[in-house]
């Protein structure tokens, strides 16, 4: 080592003045340090080692310049000489060194052909540290020590060449010398040397990196101490900053500044409801709800359950098509030794699950009904203590080609008059069922009503945008004239009065003998007034107009003076006292007529209320609606629904009270109509009594209709339903 | 959402000003979601349904007397004093300076959750009530694997083992175990203990996966609060029973695993003793530690020996001791019928467990009911050889040596026995048969809600009859119980009464079901005759055929529609529940019928 050292120092000494490379060279040298040294101790394998380190230190360039720079500064004889002197330990490096000296010399004459790899050995090409790019184009690759030109090889074919290597075993340890145009091959040794620098390892395999240490110096003979010196003071007196310390910290202890850790005290469970005393503690807390027991499993949770228990294979694949929420969360599953159960995967999950039930759910007491369902339902008196009701088909009237839409009884009860959207008016002999008299309007009739009175047996009937008063036709002579002398009008009567304000002309119809009311918009509605004389008419698309007051005996017509919320339904009169109901889609409006104003607005909560009828004691009224509720309103007790009857599945299309039973009927588009028991007790702190009592089925639905209109009979507990399908029915008791 | 407009200075009313939502309760407490969540799980504390949530729907409400109750908490300012002592730590460590880190980290603040229970269980049958939820999780948690990923240390599941079976100890001492059920998910047990009914689920003894979807802190605070109830709780149960709390254990019978074993034996062993000393020295001092200090001695040699021993005590001891021990006495005898049964089940018997069996849970049922038991492995009281055995519990076929003095029965027999409460005949549990089927005993009152009935439940109810019948219900007799012609007799009476009744049931409700429609006949006639008496017409006659006619058609409709009749009536929300019932009891009864079928498909194919 120190011998390549010094080699490098005397390779310094000579390029100090000519380069300025020393700085760089000389860590490069440092670097192959212990390469050099293992090739100066290593004297079989110097020379190639030497060659493949210049060649694989990837510094080869300046190496090679260095070398030719010795080469073509000739030799440094007076150093030499020295070095050799100097070096003495090694004689292989000597002789290594005495070799490149020598071929140092042998170069100037041998020059291009030695293909000796060694290191001191100047390379062919002398063009030094320049790209080789410059020479890519060119025939030759350079120029030998005299100058001459090196010829580039030839080219090899490359499949020529991967064939020759693919055949040559050594071939990878080949590589091509660009500079000098040679491929140059390793030796085995050389290879290794290079695996072992690349791993870091000294390249030697001989060499020691940790040598033992050797203790050159021994004491065990000598007779004097390293040292004269005598024995320090300090060694033998107590230390006066230690006491003073010492000191300080004794009374930081007595004063109770510093406390030591005290032993642990050992917090194990103790008797921590000693005297049951806390029975008699209340806390003030808020009302403590424990949590749910979680639920005890049932024989379907046995690892060996009841074999019917055990779903079969069907239901198990079943169970994938259901709902997330159906699908049974447990397969009961069967095993016939207990050794066979597997553990249950759902296991911490679940008792996760349950932990945060514990803290994340609001607790509330619940109340569970452990009833029988049927307790709920109220308890009804008897049916049979109610009769008479109407419970079965009687007669059937048929004759109608269309709807009836609807009908009125008479108020002897003997004759019954129906209207269809077939254009024609029938009269027809209760009794009988047969067909007295029939009307051709022309127009779908929408309402008909008789008279109430039974000495004047005339038909309102309204159809489009008329109203019209037919004469019935029954009864004596005298009671004919005076229906004839009452239903004549002036055919110049319009012209006078005030045509303008008034959207209702009164004519006389020849055709049908009859009075016509022509309305402005179309008529859905006609209400008589008990004593027969005034009729209201309701055209829901009439907006301020839309309820008018008739008086049949001097042909007037008045509008009401209110104005209407919302779009007018029905209109009625109050039975005994001169009231009048005006219903809307929403709320009941109940005006005096006589004082003109409003009396009471009832609130039905109904969406689109569809019919109205008020009790004969006239402080009851019930409201059917289209969603199938009827309300049953106490106009004493409140302006809410005194009781709110979800019956009909489908829309209600009428209700109606019987005028001397206490019955109430309804009837609606799902074909059916109910029965009700409605008492009023006279006692005025007594609520009304509603009993459900028989539905009505029989009529068909045809295009989604059913029964369109029902009446009671006036005397009798009989009631008349209007169908759909063109029937009308008498249900008797 | 509207906001009502509150003028300034203006209190909050109504729910607002009794509820805050979850972020309001943090706010107003400083502290951090995941603490409040601990401290919600210690002190017991639950959100509140509002009957107006005043912020939505989607939020968590607290009424504010349970927040004021944790902000009075000393918890809260122990955690924070722990949190600032985790900062020093840390900077201690930073700072490389190990020796202060090590002090403080010794030096840091515990929580103790005494109080808190004190709190939310004032009296000792309050803790008892709510423990199924403890047992529970603290036997999860003794079976879980300690996993560092999952901040299972190994500590807390050697914790958790020991408790589990400190309480199991006790049970089995005492003999407070009613039901066992082995299911799919795990084993159930079932002890009354002081009038309280507790059930808890231990997992089958194999590795228990914890799943990701788990939040194990959360977890993790339960187990805290659980192992400390449950702590308290062994304390006061072992204190009752005259026994130093926390047990030392054979460190030998510990290092086998059978510390159930250790525990019952000290249990045993100590409490002998302190109940009655000279019982203990009149029986053998032998190591059989499971024969029961009354065992084979009758009534009045008992009482005898209590008033030897009284009189014995007497000049000895003071007054005060002396009815101390009076009220001991009287206390063993106050055992209530329940608990004489099952310490009587397995008198006189002797068990041994095969390797197979699950031998922790047998370990703890079998000396519950006065058994006496062993099993193979070093530190067993008694061998496989021993011929007082008279079971033993294998599950697989026998290989080694069979013994003609003993019979070999499966595991489940010995539940079933428990649970029936009468030792079964082994016939059916006999090694490589397929057992009976393991019923749950938790299904008590079927019968009255008309659910399916498994037929095993009427064979076992027959034998329990068969059994208190008998004088002395002999064990070991009860496969000849079988055979007994007296026995099939009275099976036959027992028989021949259930079909009486059946049959009786069935008429009556033939009779029934004919007067019903009878009676509706009857209506339907008088609708239609009624119209002949009152007067209105000739016309009727063919009214009545018609509505006769209608009325055969549609009795069913109207058998509905009075069904339905009061429906109308009803108002909306009662009307709903009705429904709501309808349906569930629909759906309970689709669940029997078809489990009825399959019975009924599955007899079929046997034939």
């Amino acid at each position: 080592m120190k011998s390549k050292m010094k080699k490098d120092s005397k390779f310094d000494e000579e390029f100090q003045k000519s380069q300025q490379l020393t700085v760089e060279s000389d860590s490069d040298f440092g670097y192959e340090d212990s390469s050099q040294d293992y090739g100066s101790e290593d004297s079989y394998a110097s020379s190639e080692f030497e060659d493949g380190d210049s060649s694989s230190s990837g510094d080869e360039d300046h190496l090679g310049d260095d070398n030719s720079k010795d080469a073509e500064a000739g030799k440094g004889g007076p150093s030499k000489d020295e070095d050799f002197t100097y070096t003495g330990g090694s004689l292989a490096l000597g002789v290594a060194n005495d070799q490149e000296d020598g071929s140092g010399d042998s170069e100037i004459h041998q020059g291009v052909e030695t293909d000796s790899s060694e290191d001191e050995v100047a390379p062919r090409n002398t063009i030094g540290d320049v790209p080789l790019k410059w020479y890519e184009d060119e025939p030759h690759i350079g120029y030998d020590v005299k100058g001459k030109r090196i010829l580039k090889r030839e080219k090899q074919d490359k499949l020529d060449s991967f064939l020759a290597s693919a055949d040559d075993p050594s071939s990878w340890r080949k590589f091509y010398d660009e500079v000098n145009d040679e491929v140059v091959e390793l030796t085995k040794e050389e290879a290794k040397v290079i695996s072992k620098m690349i791993k870091g390892h000294a390249p030697h395999s001989h060499f020691d990196p940790y040598p033992d240490y050797v203790d050159w110096f021994k004491w065990d003979d000598a007779i004097h101490p390293l040292s004269n010196a005598p024995e320090p003071k300090r060694r033998f007196i107590p230390s006066k900053w230690e006491a003073r310390k010492v000191v300080r910290y004794v009374r930081a202890i007595r004063k109770g500044l510093i406390t030591f850790d005290k032993p642990k005290e050992e917090d194990g469970p103790y008797l921590l409801w000693g005297n049951d005393s806390g029975s008699t503690e209340k806390s003030n807390h808020l009302a403590y709800i424990p949590a749910p027991k979680p639920k005890v499993p049932g024989h379907e949770e046995s690892y060996n359950p009841p074999l019917e228990y055990i779903p079969t294979q069907e239901e198990i694949n079943s169970y994938q098509l259901m709902d997330d929420e159906d699908r049974p969360k447990f397969i009961p599953k069967r095993f016939t030794c207990l050794r066979s159960i597997p553990a249950y995967e759902n296991y911490v999950q679940e008792r996760f699950d349950r932990c945060l039930d514990l803290f994340l759910c609001p607790r509330v007491r619940k109340k569970r009904l452990h009833v029988d369902p049927d307790s709920l339902k109220p308890k009804l008196p008897s049916r049979k203590d109610l009769k008479p009701y109407p419970m079965a088909c009687y007669i059937e009237y048929k004759g109608h080609e269309d709807a009836v839409t609807s009908i009125s009884v008479e108020a002897s009860g003997q004759w019954m008059a129906s209207g269809s959207s077939d254009g024609t008016v029938r009269i027809w002999d209760v009794p009988t069922g047969r067909c007295l008299r029939r009307w051709e309007i022309g127009e779908a009739i929408t309402c008909v009503a008789w008279n109430p009175l039974s000495d004047m047996r005339i038909l309102a009937v309204s159809a489009g945008q008329d109203v019209l008063m037919l004469n019935a036709g029954l009864g004596d002579e005298e009671e004919q004239k005076k229906i004839r002398e009452l239903l004549y009008v002036e055919p110049s009567a319009p012209d006078n009065s005030d045509g303008k304000t008034l959207s209702v002309s009164w004519h006389q119809d020849d055709k049908h003998e009859a009075l016509k009311l022509k309305h402005l918009k179309t008529v859905t509605a006609v209400e008589w007034h008990r004593k027969g004389d005034y009729f209201s008419s309701v055209m829901p698309a009439g907006e301020s107009r839309a309820v008018l007051i008739h008086q049949l005996s001097k042909k007037f017509t008045q509008m009401l003076p209110y104005r209407l919320h919302g779009l007018a339904v029905r209109s009625t009169f109050h039975p005994t006292r001169s009231f009048f109901f005006i219903c809307t889609k929403k709320t009941v409006r109940v005006y005096d007529l006589l004082k003109k104003k409003l009396i009471k607005k009832l609130d039905t909560g109904l969406h689109e209320a569809s019919s109205i009828a008020v009790h004969p004691g006239g402080d009851n009224l019930i409201v059917g609606s289209k969603e199938g509720k009827m309300c049953w309103f106490d106009m004493d007790l409140s302006s809410k629904p005194y009781r709110v009857l979800k019956c009909h599945p489908k829309d209600i299309n009428n209700v109606v009270f019987h005028r001397t039973y206490p019955l109430f009927a309804s009837c609606s588009d799902d074909s059916t109509a109910y029965i009700f028991h409605g008492m009023v007790y006279s006692d005025p702190n007594q609520d009304p009594l509603i009993v459900p009592l028989e539905i009505l089925r029989g009529h068909a639905s045809s295009n989604g209709r059913g029964i369109l209109d029902c009446k009671f009979h006036p005397s009798l507990p009989w009631l008349f339903t209007a169908g759909a399908d063109k029937v009308i029915k008498l249900y008797c008791h | 959402m509207v906001k009502h407009y509150r003028p300034p200075g203006k209190k909050k009313e109504g729910n607002a000003a009794k509820y805050v939502t979850r972020s309001q309760a943090l706010k107003l407490l400083q502290i951090s979601l995941p603490l409040f969540r601990r401290l919600c799980i210690f002190k017991g504390i639950t959100p509140r349904e509002p009957k107006k949530k005043f912020k939505g729907t989607h939020h968590t409400y607290y009424h504010v007397k349970d927040i004021a109750f944790l902000h009075h908490e000393p918890l809260v300012e122990i955690h924070r004093t722990i949190r600032t002592h985790e900062k020093k730590i840390k900077k201690a460590e930073a700072k490389k300076n190990l020796e202060r880190a090590n002090k403080l980290r010794e030096q840091t603040p515990k929580i103790r959750l005494d109080r808190i229970i004190k709190e939310r269980y004032p009296r000792f049958v309050d803790a008892l009530g709510e423990l199924d939820d403890c047992l529970t999780t603290v036997h999860l948690f003794a079976a879980l694997p300690a996993l560092e990923s999952k901040k299972i240390d190994v500590e807390s599941v050697h914790r958790c083992r020991r408790l589990a079976h400190e309480w199991q100890a006790f049970l089995s001492r005492t003999h407070k175990l009613r039901k066992t059920f082995v299911s799919v998910k795990g084993i159930y047990y079932q002890a009354q203990v002081e009038g309280q009914t507790i059930t808890w689920i231990t997992p089958h003894p194999l590795q228990q996966v914890v799943p990701d979807t788990v939040d194990i802190t959360t977890m993790l605070n339960f187990l805290q609060f659980y192992e400390t109830l449950l702590g308290f709780v062994n304390f006061h149960l072992y204190h009752s029973i005259n026994l130093k709390y926390p047990p030392i254990l054979d460190p030998r019978l510990e290092a086998l695993a059978a510390d159930l074993y250790a525990l019952s034996r000290y249990v045993n062993t100590s409490a002998r003793p302190s109940i009655t000393n000279s019982e203990a020295d009149h029986l053998d001092g032998s190591d059989e530690v499971e024969v029961k200090e009354n065992e084979g001695q009758t009534e009045d040699e008992k009482s005898k020996l209590r008033l030897a021993q009284l009189q014995h005590q007497l000049p000895s001891n003071e007054p005060g001791s002396l009815m101390h021990l009076v009220e001991d006495i009287s206390g063993e005898d106050e055992e209530d019928q329940d608990t004489k049964e099952c310490k009587n089940l397995f008198k006189n018997m002797k068990f041994f467990l095969s390797r197979e069996v699950p031998r922790e849970s047998l370990l703890f049922v079998i000396p519950a009911f006065g058994g006496t038991v062993s099993w193979e492995g070093e530190g067993a009281p008694f061998g496989e050889s021993d011929q007082s055995i008279t079971h033993q519990v294998v599950d697989r076929e026998v290989q080694g040596h069979l013994f003609f003095s003993r019979e070999y029965v499966q595991p489940q027999w010995i539940y079933d026995c428990v649970n029936a409460r009468i030792i079964l005949p082994t016939e059916d549990y006999m090694v490589g048969r397929i057992p009976p089927p393991h019923l749950s005993p938790f299904v008590v009152d079927n019968e009255e809600e008309g659910a399916y009935v498994p037929d095993y439940v009427k064979t076992i109810k027959r034998l329990q009859n068969a059994a208190r019948k008998e004088v002395l219900p002999l064990p070991g007799v009860g496969k000849e119980d079988l055979g007994d012609p007296q026995n099939l007799l009275v099976e036959g009476i027992n028989d021949r009464a259930e079909a009486n009744e059946a049959a009786q049931r069935k008429e009556k409700m033939k009779m029934l079901e004919q007067q019903y429609h009878d009676e509706l006949k009857k209506e339907l006639q008088g609708a239609a005759y009624t119209p002949m008496g009152s007067n209105v017409g000739e016309q009727t006659c063919a009214g009545e055929i018609k509505t006769g006619e209608e009325s055969t058609s549609n009795i069913k409709q109207n058998v509905e529609d009075s069904a339905n009749m009061p429906l109308v009536m009803m108002s909306r929300r009662k009307r709903k529940l009705l429904e709501a019932m309808q349906i569930s009891n629909e759906r309970k009864r689709a669940a029997n019928d078809l489990i009825k079928q399959r019975k009924k498909k599955l007899e079929e194919s046997k034939r």
